[in-house]
């Protein structure tokens, strides 16, 4: 089942290289903005579970502040040895009125 | 003659092409100095045995005499543009944690927990305290210790220096370098005379425009002989000599740690007699990977232009339109020619005022069969605008073509021509029944004063 969640955030709230945290559903997701482009994620490290809304976004990667393991906000797959599992991302978009939507499963 | 300019390519045994000085003298521009530099003492003509490239001995004497006293470049500023941005450089089977612990200030720590000595840090990014991943030992990131957990076991390390052992480190053009000898010599006499000759052209302030990786399997310094002579343009690269002066170009070193090639560009090859200008102005507009623009579409030359002043004038008049700035002192040589400079032991820039490649070539890992080459584009910006993002390294798996890297461009399909010969190269050493290799005197030159400047590391 697809839930979606609407007007989450006017996307002009959030820069380039930015990140916020929002609660949907209960769950902790974080969106980023990276390259003029719109990222969520799961706002919890694969690794050793730290929150990542303090991680830096360059290039289209977030580096969790903890360890460092950085994850391709693309695919979620991370580098380095400290984890192999990959972030969980979910699709967003902005709505025409110019929200951000996002879309759980 | 002397002995010692025997070689010199003003001398008797040159290429009947023009000579890169002669070329010089047909400049409107005033020159400057660091073109009219011609200098190639002769260094001999033995052969070199092949054991430097593939034995596990020599590795293991560079491993031991060479790559712990040079310094080497480790990544650009921009990489780590904020305070507490690290870039891990490791070579052979050292790891380096680079830092910026300041606006314009940068350390190198050893990657290595003093507690019980797993790697602080596994990948690139950034940090406002080193947490080491196994027990947590934390260090600030200027590499002051702030604690482990359950202290109340460590109070025998009260006395103990608990800061991260550092590396030395100094930057030029926008490179951080790194040396792991306390007692090298300073940076800036290592480097001389690069920066001089690179004045006009402010890599500092360049960004890095693309970074691309693939390992080789060849010995590093194969690699880096693949870029050190015009000698294969003939047969490697056929189809750009309608706008390369291949044999006709200039080979200079400078002391120990510094040597260039001057490739002319525009003219065709000594080798290739029935070249028209518009052939040689189309393409190196479309095959070089270099200029301005990609595409001859559209591009006529007026009557009695040659084709070398056109490309220099299409190149200043777009260059400096991008970077906003004037481009009118600029020679004919600096806008199109291959003028491409090596710092010992591994590490190439181009000149150039948009667009300046630049090579390395690291051992992979400690393996001596094989190397990581990676390319680097720097660019410049506008005048005034904010410095674009460093591009992020694209790392090709190793059966991938340089070509499927877009970002390089047209300098894809001519590394792929190279690296057809690389680990050609290693492979036909070590089946060498000869057990060593021929250099010509003058457009192999380079090789040799590499090799002669490893020699004086490892006798040192
Ligand atoms: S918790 Fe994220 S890297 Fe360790
Ligand atoms: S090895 Fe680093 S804290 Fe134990
Ligand atoms: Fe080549």
């Amino acid at each position: 089942m697809t839930t979606t969640a609407d007007s989450l955030i006017p996307a002009t709230d959030i820069t380039d290289n930015q990140t916020v945290a929002v609660t949907v559903e209960g769950k902790n997701i974080l969106i980023c903005k990276a390259n003029g482009d719109y990222y969520a994620v799961d706002n919890q490290c694969t690794h050793q579970r730290a929150e990542l809304t303090n991680g830096r976004i360059r290039n289209c990667y977030l580096a969790c502040p903890l360890h460092g393991v950085r994850f391709d906000l693309r695919t979620g797959m991370p580098k380095g040895e400290l984890t192999r599992v990959p972030l969980k991302t979910y699709p967003v978009s902005v709505a025409e009125d110019g929200n951000l939507h996002l879309e759980l499963d | 003659m002397s002995e010692l300019i025997k070689v010199k390519q003003q001398g008797e045994e040159r290429c009947e092409g023009i000579s890169y000085q002669n070329l010089l003298d047909e400049e409107t521009i005033e020159v400057p100095a660091y073109l009219r530099e011609d200098t190639n003492p002769y260094m001999g003509d033995e052969d070199i045995s092949v054991d430097r490239w593939i034995s596990r001995d020599f590795h293991d004497k560079e491993k031991e005499k060479l790559w712990p006293k040079v310094w080497q470049m480790t990544c650009r500023e921009e990489d780590i543009p904020e305070v507490g941005d690290h870039h891990i450089y490791e070579i052979i089977d050292q790891s380096i944690i680079v830092t910026r612990t300041g606006e314009n200030e940068f350390k190198g720590f050893i990657n290595s927990c003093l507690h019980r000595g797993r790697i602080l840090r596994d990948c690139d990014g950034h940090a406002d305290e080193f947490v080491c991943p196994f027990h947590g030992a934390t260090w600030d990131i200027n590499g002051e210790f702030k604690g482990i957990p359950c202290k109340w076991d460590f109070s025998h390390l009260d006395e103990k220096d608990m800061s991260l052992p550092q590396v030395k480190v100094g930057t030029w053009g926008g490179f951080i370098f790194i040396n792991f000898d306390e007692n090298c010599i300073p940076l800036d006499d290592y480097l001389s005379p690069l920066p001089e000759h690179f004045s006009r052209f402010p890599l500092h302030d360049y960004y890095k425009g693309a970074h691309v990786q693939r390992e080789v399997q060849c010995n590093w310094k194969v690699g880096a002989e693949a870029f050190m002579e015009s000698f294969h343009t003939l047969e490697t690269h056929s189809e750009i000599l309608t706008f390369t002066g291949d044999a006709n170009s200039q080979y200079d070193t400078f002391g120990d740690h510094v040597s260039r090639s001057v490739t002319p560009m525009g003219i065709p090859s000594p080798h290739l007699p029935h070249v028209t200008e518009a052939e040689t102005m189309r393409d190196i507009l479309e095959l070089s990977g270099r200029m301005a623009t990609d595409s001859a579409e559209g591009h006529e030359m007026p009557e009695g232009i040659t084709a070398r002043t056109y490309v220099a004038e299409t190149n200043r008049e777009m260059f400096s339109e991008i970077i906003g700035e004037s481009l009118d002192h600029a020679t004919k040589s600096e806008l199109e020619d291959a003028i491409l400079y090596m710092l010992f032991p591994n590490t190439q820039v181009w000149t150039g005022y948009h667009g300046n490649i630049v090579y390395r070539f690291l051992p992979n890992g400690d393996d001596h069969n094989s190397c990581i080459f990676e390319t680097m584009i720097l660019l410049r910006y506008e005048k005034g605008t904010k410095r674009p993002d460093s591009a992020e390294k694209n790392i090709l798996r190793p059966d991938q073509a340089f070509s499927e890297a877009p970002e390089i461009g047209g300098l894809g399909p001519v590394f792929d021509q190279d690296d057809s010969n690389m680990a050609a190269v290693q492979k036909g050493m070590i089946a060498s029944r000869k057990g060593a290799v021929s250099l010509a005197s003058y457009q192999e030159s380079r090789i040799r004063h590499l090799h002669q400047s490893i020699d004086k590391y490892l006798n040192a």
